[in-house]
């Protein structure tokens, strides 16, 4: 039997991964420099950053070129295609700016900045290889090389009572989930004999066309969406993330909002695109990917429909702003999961599109409540009352991101959520699918809900008089001002870049995916069928 | 009935019987003194099926490894009152009806599935069972998937499987135990200097 790698792939799939294998090696001389008596007094943080920095450079290299290799590298394992590069950019520049903001906060002191570094690059390693994940195996390993070392981080602060109840429960959640989804796996790969995803996908599309109804298949594929939904922190599967998010420190709560979900986001759009035959296969022809979508588009679309809503009606009744800020992630998790509903490659593209929006304003956000949570001590809303009088830069910050979050124009966010609905809009008339309409009115509707707790906390910070024996001026300093300053000036004119009729710089990402056409007569498109299922 | 089968309803009824007797007992030692019957039970079912790797395995990680120390664990903090775990009725009937759902889901999923449509057998299933055709398969000089047919193609060629080989599993979960190994050892470990922060 012929050797299943030769060395000129090989090869071909190491160069392709030169940003993993960057962090890999950084994980390792990271801890290796540990041992050097004399580079005790360094700060590593300087270092993971540097190692973060020679990454991206590798991705913004392979990303200026554009020639990807869509085959699958390391026999089938993962693929370095324009989604992977894209994610990566978009991962190792959010991981970078993480780095930036511990240093800033010192929330890892000297003595511990190795162990939370080599953690956070260990988090980044298994997202991005989420990201690129073609197999099932692979898909798994990923999940997990992504989750454990978020356990950790949550519980990174052991004095305190509440992180470590954060990091067992995100744990015992979290074993849970991935415990489904890889029966869930075992389930498909068993049935197929392979775990290659397209092999899968197509075997799978086979099976539903073949009829009757085979609950075996059906059943793996909803425990894969139970692993993934967790990932997202998608309703029902959200309950850890609001505690999570509380008891673990405000930095690690921006990473895990942001970079756990967007290669959740990413997988999600890989996974489902793959099901409904965005892969290039061989064999199966257009007809054949009904069955699944007829299942696959109106759980994507309930699940969306849910997490957003809940999370928005959730975030009323809190008052601590981490919590508040948890309840929101999983509002946006939902947004974000309305556009891959439409199982095309244009909603994918509006996915990808509204983690760049996300990435700045989500992290400003946190890096707020990290900051403010330095100076006075407390992370409840109620002692944030008259912010405007004690840190007037800070609280401006605030009112972009949250605003931000909302949705409201000339913010990064209005352009991001109107790609979202556009991708819907557009979805709704290819494929004359009313389900997408209800869909958008529910997105829409959520939009102004979400509008008065964000004010809300507007309202405390700038109207609520100060609460009285704290202090006057809070004293900040200059490079945490310049940190979320900087921010804000991106949230706010980002839009500058942005052109509502053009395809995003994201869709260049989603290119390899094969477009799914729509056809003439209603039941030949796989969409449109899965609405009259409804 | 052969002799085979005999021996499987032996092993599967006492697997299943000791991991009934592992949610039933309400003495933490005990209940782990079950769950080791369980796992070396599912052991023998694995080696009744022929996978004597997954089998080994199965007894040298589970029955050998964390079982060890799982009783250890126990014995060495178990102290008054929680050796006895006594859980509420409304626990019991929580976990009672989640636990019939899913039973009802997978029997439902086990009887409507169609399983004429399995892969096809590598040719020489013999082979596919020795530790060295695993080991190559994991550096990725051998094929980890056995050549066959996808179940079910349509057309008159079967399509044949893509290979894959897991030689980028095997080498990054050697940086995901590094990386795990740290933070376990970061959250064990005593803090060394005391700061303020909340």
């Amino acid at each position: 039997m012929l050797p299943t790698i030769n060395l000129a792939e090989l090869q071909s799939s190491l160069i392709a991964f030169a940003p993993e294998l960057l962090l890999a090696g950084g994980i390792v001389v990271l801890l290796l420099l540990r041992m050097v008596p004399s580079l005790e007094r360094l700060h590593l943080g300087y270092l993971a950053l540097f190692v973060v920095v020679a990454a991206l450079v590798a991705s913004w290299i392979e990303w200026v070129n554009g020639e990807y290799d869509t085959r699958p590298a390391f026999a089938g394992m993962v693929t370095a295609d324009a989604l992977t590069v894209y994610m990566r950019l978009l991962l190792l520049g959010f991981t970078g700016l993480v780095i930036i903001l511990t240093l800033l906060t010192g929330l890892p002191e000297r003595e511990e900045s190795c162990d939370f570094q080599v953690m956070l690059l260990g988090a980044t390693l298994g997202m991005l290889l989420m990201c690129s994940a073609t197999h099932l195996l692979m898909v798994y390993i990923a999940v997990e090389m992504a989750s454990l070392p978020s356990y950790a981080l949550a519980g990174f602060l052991k004095l305190r009572r509440q992180s470590s109840e954060a990091a067992l429960k995100y744990v015992v959640y979290g074993g849970a989930a991935s415990g489904v989804m890889l029966y869930g796996i075992s389930l498909l790969a068993g049935r197929f004999g392979t775990g290659y995803l397209p092999e899968v996908a197509a075997g799978f599309a086979v099976a539903m066309q073949r009829g009757p109804v085979d609950a075996a298949l059906l059943v793996g594929l909803l425990m894969i969406l139970v692993g993934l939904a967790f990932k997202l922190s998608a309703v029902p599967f959200h309950f850890w993330c609001p505690d999570v998010f509380e008891g673990a420190a405000a930095e690690v709560g921006a990473f895990l909002s942001v970079a756990s979900k967007g290669a959740a986001v990413a997988l999600t759009g890989r996974f489902t695109l793959a099901m409904v035959g965005g892969l290039p296969n061989e064999w199966a022809t257009p007809e054949t990917w009904q069955g699944v979508a007829i299942y696959l588009g109106p759980a994507l679309a309930f699940l969306a429909a849910i997490t957003a809503t809940f999370g928005n009606l959730a975030a009323y009744a809190q008052t601590n702003l981490k919590r508040l800020l948890a309840y929101s992630t999983i509002a946006h998790a939902g947004y974000m999961l309305m556009p891959l509903a439409t199982l095309t490659r244009e909603g994918l593209d509006a996915a990808l599109f509204y983690l760049i929006a996300y990435l700045f304003m989500n992290l400003g956000a946190f890096a707020v409540v990290a900051i403010l949570r330095d100076q006075t001590g407390t992370e409840d809303l109620s002692g944030y009352g008259g912010m405007i009088q004690r840190a007037p830069v800070l609280t401006v910050t605030m009112a972009v991101f949250l605003l931000s979050l909302v949705g409201l124009p000339p913010l990064m966010g209005y352009m991001v959520k109107f790609q979202i609905f556009a991708a819907l809009w557009k979805s709704y008339q290819d494929f004359n699918n009313t389900g997408l309409v209800v869909l958008l009115v529910i997105g829409l509707l959520n939009t102004v809900i979400s509008l008065f707790y964000y004010v809300r906390v507007l309202k405390v910070m700038i109207i609520d008089p100060v609460p009285e024996g704290t202090a006057g001026l809070v004293r900040i300093p200059s490079g945490q001002i310049i940190f979320v300053t900087l921010l804000a000036v991106v949230v706010t004119v980002g839009i500058v870049a942005w052109d509502p009729l053009a395809l995003q710089g994201s869709g260049r990402a989603v290119s390899q995916f094969r477009p799914i056409k729509p056809a003439g007569a209603p039941s030949a498109s796989a969409p449109a069928a899965a609405v009259s299922a409804r | 009935m052969s002799f085979a089968d005999f021996l499987f309803w032996i092993v599967a009824l006492w697997t299943g019987l000791s991991a009934v007797m592992v949610v039933v007992t309400q003495n933490i030692v005990r209940a782990a003194l079950w769950l080791l019957f369980t796992l070396a039970g599912t052991a023998g079912l694995f080696f009744l099926l022929g996978a004597d790797f997954v089998g080994a395995v199965q007894l040298l990680v589970y029955v050998g490894g964390i079982l060890i120390l799982l009783v250890f664990g126990v014995m060495l903090t178990a102290q008054g009152p929680f050796v006895n775990l006594r859980a509420g009725a409304g626990e019991w009937a929580v976990s009672i009806v989640v636990g019939l759902l899913l039973l009802g889901l997978l029997v439902s999923a086990f009887l409507m599935t169609d399983w004429r449509f399995l892969p096809a057998q590598p040719p020489d299933p013999a082979h596919s069972r020795y530790v060295n055709d695993l080991g190559l398969a994991l550096l990725g000089s051998r094929d980890a998937t056995p050549p066959g047919t996808l179940p079910g193609a349509p057309g008159p060629e079967p399509a044949e499987r893509s290979r894959v080989a897991y030689l980028l599993p095997f080498e990054i979960v050697s940086v995901h135990l590094l990386v795990v190994l740290i933070g376990a050892a970061y959250l064990a470990r005593a803090r060394r200097r005391r700061g303020a922060r909340t």
